[in-house]
């Protein structure tokens, strides 16, 4: 089958760190909630620490470091490197619901630039509450700092919005996982974001905008230099 | 600006006045500072000069019995621990803390030099000058106001007792069936308020000193700024040859104990009469100097340096892909 080049290994990496640490997040977060006890999560085999809130603490700090790393990483690289790609465009909230719409009705979709329109409107959710998350997420860990109090005003926002964004957040993952789950159509996506590729067949059929860019070398994107060619492979 | 100096330097020593002689007469406010100018306040406790009357006790009650809860009946029972909190027909119970009774006198008994001591300490929220009770408060209901008084706001505390928790004396008591979460979904998340006492936080800010300070008819609390307390509880160790409890402890407190007794002595004792268990209600004396909301260095360190490393490692990336890119066509 040919495959063609989709993700680069930073990417990649970008990718499962985001995911590795937004996980963490989670279940040290939920766990910052006086829930381990109540509920007896920490009764559970092997899940004892889950009460303890200064060592959930803690993880939640590292996790936080890897994720705020992976973000400040991934949009840099994306800005120096102009690949805007991801970047939402006007007509993508029409463009999403036509391409639901076949994909429910199984009729012919809009052709698709490398992302669907809906992929890249789920960036922008995201993108937005993982900011909205990082920057209130910052302020708890200042004002946790010995030393410092702030205005109890500023405290209740930032918390109140650090648990707001994380649930958004989590219903957009939900969303993301649920993509795969439900359209078959989708799953052809998934080795991408392991081995960096995916079947040209595919991106023939979907991604007929991504190829003509990419074929006609006419753009400024990260694929400016290379051509066609060098990211075909035949394997098998 | 001089004026301001001045009335709170008045207000200062008057406080400390009363808090010796038990003195009511305060004419100066504490000019309304700004959050950044506003002094932080403090409380030497002299275990010598408490006789355990429970005067400060019966003050305190009479002077927060406005904060206190009035519960609807029948308290919903919180799934699926199947228990709830109810002390609204227990009002009267003084020997521990409860959501009406914020400050209790526990009392032990120490061998020393053959003799039988009597050591009365009255105990409340000790106002930590970080508190993890009010950090890590998930709903941002707990805080420290800049008088230094640590403050639970009753309508957005939804009861979950982590101040409890993560409170090294295990201070704030839980009261059901009254608050935000009677309107979410009781039984199911929550629990109640937590109450403990606020430092008198409405007669701070109205330029009063707390009512136990107020009440105590010895003199044994005594009021002021924190670094007025702190000099004067050093002054008063050295006095008597003792020792202090609550500068250091959680990384330093505004409720400084000065006893001629050791505190690990005092505590060895209330731990044999029950106290130290998180919900007892009846906090001991652990010496220890950690606080719970503090993470290691090293971790607010990375953090603080995470941004800082994404973007280099951006750069290098980046400059790495365009030099090879580059060296490709010059090969080509
Ligand atoms: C915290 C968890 C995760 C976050 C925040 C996240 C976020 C993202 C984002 C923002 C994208 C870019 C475009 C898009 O929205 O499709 C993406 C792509 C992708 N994600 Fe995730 N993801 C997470 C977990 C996962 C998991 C568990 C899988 C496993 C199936 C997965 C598989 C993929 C794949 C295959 C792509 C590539 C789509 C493409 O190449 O067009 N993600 N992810
Ligand atoms: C996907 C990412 C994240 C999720 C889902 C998440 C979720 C949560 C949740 C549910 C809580 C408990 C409720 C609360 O205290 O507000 C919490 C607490 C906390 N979060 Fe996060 N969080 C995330 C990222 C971060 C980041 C990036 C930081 C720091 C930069 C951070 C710092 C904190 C701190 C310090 C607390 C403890 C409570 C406090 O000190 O105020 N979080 N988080
Ligand atoms: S003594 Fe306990 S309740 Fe009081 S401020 Fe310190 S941590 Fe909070
Ligand atoms: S400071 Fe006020 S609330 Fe606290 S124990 Fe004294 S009287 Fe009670
Ligand atoms: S009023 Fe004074 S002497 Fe009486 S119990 Fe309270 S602190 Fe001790």
């Amino acid at each position: 089958m040919k495959m063609i080049k989709r993700h680069d290994f930073s990417a990649i990496m970008t990718h499962w760190l985001v995911a590795l640490s937004t996980f963490t997040l989670f279940f040290t977060g939920f766990v910052q909630l006086p829930v381990a006890k109540r509920y007896f999560i920490s009764t559970l085999p092997g899940l004892s620490w889950s009460a303890d809130y200064s060592f959930t603490l803690k993880l939640h700090y590292l996790a936080a470091a890897v994720l705020t790393f992976a973000l400040f990483f991934h949009l840099a690289s994306k800005i120096i490197t102009r690949d805007f790609d991801l970047w939402p465009r006007r007509g993508d909230i029409r463009e999403s619901y036509l391409i639901i719409k076949s994909l429910i009705t199984k009729k012919p979709e809009p052709p698709s630039d490398k992302y669907l329109a809906e992929q890249r409107l789920a960036y922008a959710y995201m993108a937005f509450n993982f900011l909205l998350i990082v920057l209130t997420g910052m302020i708890k860990v200042y004002k946790n700092l010995p030393g410092i109090s702030l205005n109890p005003k500023l405290v209740w926002l930032a918390t109140t919005l650090h648990n707001i964004s994380s649930f958004l957040l989590g219903l957009g993952i939900f969303a993301h996982l649920l993509a795969f789950i439900l359209f078959r159509e989708n799953r052809n996506l998934i080795p991408s974001m392991f081995t960096g590729k995916v079947s040209l067949e595919y991106a023939e059929h979907r991604h007929p905008l991504w190829l003509k860019r990419i074929k006609n070398n006419d753009n400024d994107q990260q694929e400016r230099s290379q051509i066609f060619k060098q990211q075909i492979f035949d394997e098998g | 600006m001089q004026q301001k100096k001045m009335s709170r330097r008045e207000f200062l020593r008057k406080s400390l006045i009363a808090g010796a002689a038990g003195a009511v007469a305060l004419h100066a406010k504490p000019s309304h500072a700004s959050p950044n100018t506003q002094k932080k306040y403090a409380m030497m406790i002299d275990l010598t000069k408490c006789t355990g009357c429970e005067s400060c006790v019966l003050a305190c009650r009479e002077e927060n019995r406005h904060k206190f809860p009035e519960p609807v009946h029948p308290i919903p029972v919180n799934w699926p621990t199947g228990k709830y909190d109810d002390w609204s027909d227990k009002r009267e119970v003084r020997d521990r803390l409860t959501p009406y009774n914020w400050t209790i006198v526990q009392t032990v008994e120490i061998l020393r030099n053959g003799q039988i001591e009597k050591i009365n300490i009255p105990r409340h929220c000790m106002h930590c000058d970080n508190p993890p009770c009010a950090n890590l408060c998930p709903f941002g209901a707990n805080t420290q106001t800049p008088e230094g008084a640590v403050v639970i706001d009753d309508s957005s505390c939804l009861g979950g007792a982590k101040c409890q928790a993560v409170c090294p004396w295990g201070i704030p008591q839980r009261q059901g069936g009254v608050g935000l979460y009677m309107k979410i979904a009781p039984g199911l998340l929550g629990g109640g308020v937590m109450y403990k006492c606020d430092f008198c936080h409405h007669r701070l800010t109205a330029g009063k000193v707390p009512a136990c300070v107020e009440s105590c008819p010895n003199g044994a609390i005594t009021f002021g700024t924190k670094e007025e307390i702190i000099k004067l509880a050093r002054e008063r160790a050295k006095e008597i040859n003792g020792y202090i409890y609550g500068d250091k402890e959680n990384g330093g407190t505004s409720v400084l104990y000065v006893s001629h007794i050791p505190f690990s002595e005092i505590n060895e004792a209330l731990i044999k009469q029950g106290a130290g268990d998180k919900k007892s209600g009846k906090p001991a004396m652990p010496t220890f100097t950690d606080n719970p909301s503090d993470a290691p260095e090293h971790l607010v360190k990375s953090l603080a340096l995470a941004p800082l490393a994404g973007l280099l490692t951006a750069g290098i990336t980046a400059y790495k892909t365009f030099t090879r890119e580059g060296s490709k066509h010059e090969n080509d």
